[in-house]
């Protein structure tokens, strides 16, 4: 049996407190500077002694900024509605769209099939811009431009592509000769991958839709170009602190706490899938 | 009722009363400000409205598309006024500056008829004007049908107008007689000294006239303010908007250009000259000796954010990023002050180089006349009085609004030198740059080049030398040369 002797014990405690407050610092720092106002983070030199005021937090949620030239409007809350609207959306289309296609490319092998799928992964190859600007003429003879379905549709560049990938591994790594030994009994093909495949492959499906989620949480680029200013994301409404005027350190903070958190929370919710769905093939022989 | 108080503003409307003697006079009626503002903004709008069919595209709707400024919000703010004079609807798409100059590419690039104008600045028209994304406004202008005839185009600045006219020609001279009019100014920057009068006073300096006392003054306020207070902020990222402000303004004072243009149109870089090198050198150790730490990083945002907040003693860029330091919760507010600057000491003048806020009309806009009457009115003086007095919409681009008392004594009160900095400035006040299509390309190129010489990574005259060799095969390259 192997000890730790209490030197190794502390010296493993150090470098791990050290690890740990390196990777944390920016988060703190921010989490810190979102109950500052800008003359206190601007304070020279940095102090993390202060005042604590929610009033960056009450600007964000009323939309009204105080800055060097008045009071400016601010669509924040709206920018993150349109984000959860726009990710939760897209994920579940993916996920409706993405998940049956994903076993019919690892059950059944027919003529062009990994063609197909490779066409699929290639909408993540492309750079967006290039098919950005074809796109929007499309949507406008379309009337797709600027509607909330249209760039829904779009994000499945992002999510489709991710989620087919990801659970057509998970499908193939779970043995077959289960879902045969379900199908003898009598039952059918949906209800085997209802029943059978579905819950085996539930962690992977998890971690795939979430990874899927925090794609398209981050994109910024499609929704700039495709709709008008009320429908763009949090990633995009968060540059509206950085004005000609100055720089709205205290109010980009607590914009950056409140955007990280739904994804944050998911993560935490989703933790033991993902961690389980994510080392499911890894342990699989 | 009211009817004495309207034949007043009445006078004042025809010249007949100057403000002043309007504000008197209403005050002596005991009008409060609401009421007075109110009848104002109703004797103006028929005003306005008196000898030009302003109803002529009633029931249209418009969309703009603009940048997060202040000069946005002030026209917001007063948007209603436009849509009761005229009876078009207006809507708007606001968007972050950071991506602002994306967007207006991507829908013009798309040939996008969902907006009609846009907010732009003048160098990007030289991209978008040959492109035949916008339109050439002189067609409307030009048309006593379509303008109203109190319009006021002689009004503008004329440095300023011809400074968004061009005629397509790589190389052509701004604002020529066969320009096209692609932008209509809206608000504009000068390049001038913007300084922190506390330190200046603590360390007993006074205000720089000229190159070799800005260096020294600078050196000066570096090593006496202390508290880790640098001299002078000034840009220096990787980016044309790093020569455009007080850079290109000193330099322009020596004479010096970006390109030379032969009779026969050809361009060819100009920058090392002896007089261009003798520039750059003592600029290279004004940033080395009293510039940031990390002046290879420093954009708009970072040199205000330093000036706002203490960290530096004076600033050589915008005089409206001075102006914006100077209130809000910035903690040097109200301890700003502003000097005209003239590097050369043989130069009578400054010649600031400028950056105009303008309008521009879609050649994709759905109803060109009507997007028209909305420039019209939002480059107007009405509208300009509106957003200079009660607005941040400063600078403005009309003659008459910077001899509005009202709006001098404002500025006089808060902003001290500012009135002055601006009149001595403004004669000299144009885009110094030689408009051509590779115009962000060569200026990105000659900041990185700068920085280098910064970061001692090449001597100055090797440096320029080289920078021109690079931009004349590039220039041929594309047939300009």
């Amino acid at each position: 049996m192997e000890t730790t002797s209490p030197v190794e014990r502390l010296l493993r405690g150090v470098a791990l407190t050290l690890v740990v407050v390196f990777f944390m610092f920016p988060i703190v720092w921010i989490f810190l500077m979102s109950f500052q106002t800008n003359e206190t983070i601007l304070r020279i030199p940095p102090s993390v002694v202060f005042t604590p005021t929610l009033e960056n937090y009450a600007a964000l949620i009323t939309g009204k900024l105080q800055t060097a030239s008045g009071t400016l409007d601010i669509a924040f809350m709206r920018n993150l509605g349109n984000s959860v609207l726009l990710s939760v959306a897209s994920v579940a289309l993916a996920l409706v769209l993405g998940v049956p296609a994903a076993y019919a490319f690892a059950r059944h092998k027919f003529r062009g099939s990994e063609d197909i799928a490779f066409t699929l992964l290639s909408f993540r190859f492309a750079p967006p811009l290039l098919v950005l600007l074809p796109l929007t003429q499309y949507f406008q003879w379309l009337g797709l431009s600027n509607t909330y379905f249209g760039l829904i549709w779009i994000y499945q560049l992002i999510c489709l592509p991710l989620i087919l990938w990801i659970v057509r591994g998970y499908f193939e790594d779970i043995s077959a000769d289960v879902e045969y030994a379900y199908r003898i009994a009598g039952h059918s093909w949906f209800s085997t991958f209802r029943k059978i495949a579905l819950p085996l492959a539930g962690p992977g499906i998890a971690a795939a839709g979430l990874l899927a989620f925090i794609f398209a949480w981050n994109n910024f680029v499609f929704a700039l170009v495709l709709a008008s200013a009320d429908k763009q994301p949090v990633t995009v409404g968060a540059l509206a602190f950085v004005t000609a005027s100055g720089i709205q350190y205290g109010q980009i903070a607590a914009a950056i706490v409140l955007s990280i958190t739904p994804t944050l929370a998911l993560a935490l919710y989703a933790q033991r899938y993902l961690v389980e769905g994510l080392s499911l093939g890894a342990v699989k022989g | 009722m009211y009817d004495k108080e309207k034949d007043l503003i009445g006078a004042f409307l025809r010249g007949e009363v100057d403000r002043r003697g309007l504000l008197k006079g209403l005050g002596a009626a005991g009008l409060t400000a609401g009421t007075a503002g109110t009848l104002f903004n109703m004797m103006s709008t028929q005003a306005l409205a008196a000898d030009f069919d302003w109803k002529a595209h009633s029931g249209k709707s418009l969309k703009l598309l603009l940048n997060k400024h202040p000069y946005a919000d002030a026209m917001i703010a007063n948007l209603q006024a436009f849509k009761d004079l005229t009876g078009i609807e207006v809507t708007y798409d606001v968007f972050p500056e950071d991506v602002y100059f994306d967007k207006v590419t991507a829908a013009l690039s798309s040939s996008s008829s969902e907006y009609d104008a846009f907010m732009t600045g003048a160098y990007m028209t030289w991209t978008y004007g040959p492109a035949g994304w916008i339109t050439d406004l002189n067609e409307w202008i030009k048309d006593p049908a379509k303008t109203n005839p109190q319009y006021g185009w002689d009004d503008f600045l004329p440095g300023v107008k011809a400074s968004c006219a061009w005629n397509g020609q790589p190389g052509g001279a701004l604002g020529s007689e066969d320009a096209k009019q692609w932008c209509i100014p809206w608000g504009y920057e000068q390049n001038n000294l913007s300084y922190n009068q506390e330190m200046f006073e603590k360390v007993g300096a006074s205000v720089p006239k000229n190159l070799d006392e800005l260096v020294a003054t600078a050196a000066k306020l570096n090593k006496d303010v202390g508290g880790g207070v640098y001299g002078i902020g000034v840009r220096g990222s990787r980016s044309w908007a790093t020569i455009h402000p007080g850079f290109l303004s000193g330099y322009a004072n020596f004479g010096q250009k970006d390109l030379n243009v032969s009779e026969d149109g050809k361009l060819s870089a100009a920058m090392n000259t002896a007089e261009s090198k003798a520039f750059h050198a003592k600029w290279v150790q004004m940033i080395q000796e009293s510039g940031p730490k990390d002046w290879s990083t420093y954009t708009w945002y970072q040199v205000g954010t330093d000036l706002g907040a203490g960290a530096s003693a004076m600033i050589y860029d915008a005089d409206i990023l001075g102006y914006f330091m100077n209130g809000g919760d910035n903690k040097m507010a109200g301890k700003l002050a502003y000097a005209p600057f003239a590097a050369n000491p043989e130069a009578k003048a400054p010649t600031p180089n400028i950056w105009i806020w303008s309008l521009a009309m879609s050649n994709f806009a759905k109803d060109k006349d009507a997007t028209w009457y909305f420039l019209q009115w939002a480059s107007g003086l009405e509208h300009a009085i509106f957003g200079a007095t009660k607005m941040d919409f400063v600078n403005p681009v009309r003659a008459s609004v910077w001899k509005d008392e009202i709006f001098r004594e404002r500025l006089n009160k808060s902003y001290p030198g500012y009135v002055e900095m601006h009149d001595v400035s403004a004669p000299g006040a144009k885009i110094h740059f030689t408009p051509q299509p590779l115009f962000f390309d060569l200026t990105t190129e000659w900041a990185a080049t700068l920085q280098k010489m910064v970061a001692k990574e090449v001597p100055v005259d090797e440096g320029l030398d080289r920078l021109v060799e690079s931009i004349d095969r590039q220039l041929a390259e594309a047939g300009l040369g």
